[in-house]
């Protein structure tokens, strides 16, 4: 907390939000009965393997938060199998493909993971998943079941796939089908799980390529800003056909005297990001239930948020590049509506329109695509501009000054206090002296 | 169907793009009416005259049995005789609805432009068909163009004759005389390195490749059923960009990137525009700043043109970077030769 709010000493807002959140937050995590044990395990679960979706699951609404719950659960085990790379070819590739069939198997669990694996301990006790998984509408086991197949048998492809494995992905087509396995099946089946609770209407589970398009952007994002994190553990997602135009290696761009050429790179894996927005916006203006909304929507501020940060920033190189805390929350709050995540798109949007320059590349191409962003804000929510935020945006420049004036007032009453004591104590001392 | 294609002002910079998409086409039956004649191809008839004169314009669609008519003529905006642009752009057009009228034309499309519902203040944002004209156009050459349009629009169904009226914002291209060489100019007194606004507001601009393919579409299509005839539609590139960037994109293609750039609040900009100007009004000289030149670089000005894409089938050909390519390239060439 602490150093959250020393980051976001120059975005007082930030600090505003971030002592809300920390003191207001208004809705209690919710509590399960003590003797439903399999499901207390699974949230725990659920907390320890996800830094950034245990929270916004918790905030879903009963129809539909146990089973997305489940059904993140059951994705993860599935990537701790593909992740693993102990497990031999021949042994993981049917543990894969058989992943759909194995969650209906009571008391199944599975210790045979690397002593690394950080989250071997699921699969360990994955009974528990089972028995719950088993417990939820058949409806929505049908959709778990579904999306597990078709992931597990993708990931099965990749991991028997020799060009993969040596080289990364290939082209641009690849990279959208990598994605769509990795993520937008995952969006596809939220649909599914929205629609058969009954919060979302029918035709939302139909929608599959704007439910496929908003896990491409986030997954995209994250590869681009993990570039460095996965390089290191020599996984390679950044797609060929992109980074052959500038370097022979995806690694070059760390050496010195690439910094041009890392940085025009980045702005071409970003506009490949940003082109998905506007279809992220559309699918989310069709969303009406409030807590699915701040679902779906927090991570797709939290991407375009950093898709801003990242672009022409050379330290994606050499570091891991993260929003602030203190932004990161103040983002969680707004998202309550379309208008304000609308809001959140175009500010960042302008955001690398200002870091935008001639020069590069893609620089025309940044251009339209933020304009996208704009038109649709236009087309869709025509009465954007005369929308007025709910919470008021402060404004940073006036806290930052009052904040400073009031802490100047404070230090010099503290200076003047002491100085009377450092007066009389000096003049003890000099006495001594004496 | 084969039409007898009639282009007025088909020597001009948009009607020129319409004749050559007509003639690779395969079109056997080509006329242009203009009031010079600046191409000479064997395939098609050329007829010189005024469009103020009825006779003139009549005995063209007379003669040559004209079926259908693409009106792209009008006198350049910046322009100075008022009169003229009553002239061709009211007068002309009259002339040309009642030949079409008596000589049982059936189809007519006219270049309007999108300044029509520009008052010259107001911001246009995705503004769309359903916007009215402003009570007070901001100049003698939007306030004609619209009342031309205007009567484009009411003929239509007169004696059979379907019209429609398309409204291009920002027309650019090879050899224009109007866009490419004002960025030019500024690039070439050094003023790149100036920016007014903070460059947040969206601009719609149209390379003229696209803005003739539009009048295609629109001479194929119109007809009663599909809803075309008796509309209006804006064209554009349907890609609003920032008003600073397209300007950084064509000097950028003669390798010109401002070293800096200095930027001016618009407020700034206004009082700067507002001495100029006044200074201007004293020395008599023609004013290089105006207010009208802030507004035109800090307000937005985009269209939403989703009625020509669903009516008209209408999506550009080339995009804008490659429109601002070919657009520059004539440019370049003539002076690598120099």
């Amino acid at each position: 907390m602490a150093t959250s709010l020393f980051q976001s000493i120059f975005h007082p807002s930030e600090i505003v939000a971030l002592i809300q959140y920390k003191f207001l937050k208004s809705s209690p995590i919710h509590v399960i009965p003590p003797e439903q044990k399999a499901k207390i395990r699974c949230y725990e679960f659920l907390n320890k393997t996800s830094r950034s979706f245990a929270a916004v699951i918790q905030e879903l609404d009963d129809e539909i938060r146990d089973a997305v719950c489940i059904f993140y659960l059951v994705l993860r085990g599935l990537d701790t199998i593909e992740d693993d790379m102990s497990i031999p070819i021949e042994k993981k590739e049917p543990l894969l493909r058989d992943f759909h069939k194995t969650i209906y198997k009571k008391g199944w669990t599975f210790d045979e993971n690397g002593p690394d694996e950080k989250d071997r301990q699921l699969l360990v006790e994955f009974d528990v998943v089972i028995e719950e998984f088993l417990g939820l509408r058949k409806k929505f086991q049908n959709v778990i079941a579904d999306i597990a197949d078709k992931m597990g048998n993708g990931m099965a492809d990749y991991a028997k796939d020799a060009a993969y494995n040596k080289y990364g992905v290939m082209t641009n087509k690849d990279f959208d089908l990598y994605c769509h396995y990795v993520a937008g099946l995952v969006g596809i089946g939220l649909s599914s799980l929205f629609s058969t609770s009954g919060l979302e209407k029918p035709e939302l589970a139909k929608e599959t390529e704007l439910s496929n398009l908003m896990g491409l952007f986030l997954q995209k994002t994250n590869i681009i800003r993990d570039y460095l994190e996965d390089l290191l553990v020599n996984r390679r997602f950044w797609p060929k056909e992109i980074w052959t135009k500038y370097v022979d290696d995806l690694a070059d761009f760390r050496k010195p005297g690439y910094e041009k050429k890392a940085v025009d790179c980045l702005s071409t894996m970003i506009l490949n990001a940003l082109q998905h927005a506007p279809e992220c916006l559309t699918y989310m203006n069709k969303i009406q239930n409030k807590s699915i909304f701040s679902f779906c929507a927090i991570p797709q501020v939290m991407a375009i948020a950093t898709l801003a940060l990242l672009f022409k920033n050379y330290n994606v190189y050499h570091s891991v590049v993260k929003i602030r805390k203190g932004e990161t929350v103040k983002l969680i709050l707004k998202c309550t509506n379309i208008y304000e995540v609308a809001n959140i798109f175009r500010y960042y949007s302008k955001v690398i329109i200002q870091k935008n320059d001639s020069k590069d590349p893609n620089f025309m191409k940044i251009s339209v695509a933020c304009g996208k962003i704009e038109q649709w804000c236009q087309t869709n929510l025509p009465d954007i501009d005369s929308y007025s935020s709910s919470q008021q945006d402060n404004n940073d420049i006036v806290i930052f000054l009052i904040g400073f004036i009031l802490s100047a007032f404070a230090a010099y009453l503290l200076y003047y206090v002491n100085q009377e004591h450092l007066d009389y104590k000096g003049r003890e001392t000099l006495d001594v002296f004496d | 169907m084969v039409e007898n294609y009639l282009i007025i002002g088909g020597d001009g910079f948009v009607g020129r793009w319409v004749v050559e998409m007509l003639i690779k086409r395969g079109e056997t039956s080509i006329t242009v009416f203009d009031i010079v004649q600046r191409y000479f191809d064997k395939e098609i008839k050329h007829y010189q005259g005024d469009l103020s004169n009825y006779d003139d314009i009549s005995d063209c669609i007379e003669k040559e049995n004209i079926t259908a008519i693409i009106h792209t003529a009008s006198p350049p905006h910046d322009g100075k005789s008022e009169g003229l642009f009553w002239e061709v752009n009211v007068e002309g057009t009259k002339n040309v609805i009642e030949a079409c009228v008596k000589f049982g034309v059936k189809k007519l499309v006219y270049t309007s432009s999108s300044s029509v519902v520009y008052d010259g203040y107001s911001e246009l944002i995705n503004t769309d068909e359903t916007a009215p004209y402003p009570e007070k156009h901001m100049n003698v050459y939007n306030e004609t163009k619209a009342a031309g349009e205007k009567l484009v629009l009411e003929a239509n169904g007169r004696n059979g004759l379907l019209t429609c009226a398309l409204r291009p914002c920002g027309i650019f291209g090879p050899n224009d005389r109007q866009a490419i060489p004002g960025f030019i100019k500024v690039m070439e007194q050094g003023q790149t390195k100036f920016q007014i606004g903070n460059n947040e507001n969206f601009v719609d601009w149209t390379y003229v490749e696209n803005c003739a393919y539009a009048h295609i579409l629109a001479v194929d299509k119109l007809s009663v059923e599909n809803q075309t005839a008796g509309e209006a539609y804006f064209i554009t590139n349907g890609t609003p960009v920032p008003f600073w960037d397209l300007c950084r994109l064509i000097w950028a293609q003669f390798n010109h990137y401002p070293p800096y750039i200095l930027k001016f609040p618009s407020s700034f900009g206004f009082v700067i525009a507002s001495l100029a100007e006044l200074a201007s009004y004293i020395t008599g000289k023609e004013p290089g700043f105006t207010r009208f030149r802030v507004r035109f670089a800090t307000t937005n000005r985009y269209f939403n043109i989703n009625k020509a894409r669903n009516r008209l089938g209408y999506e550009p050909l080339v995009d804008l970077e490659e429109g601002v390519k070919r657009a520059c390239q004539p440019v370049l060439n003539s002076l690598n030769n120099n």
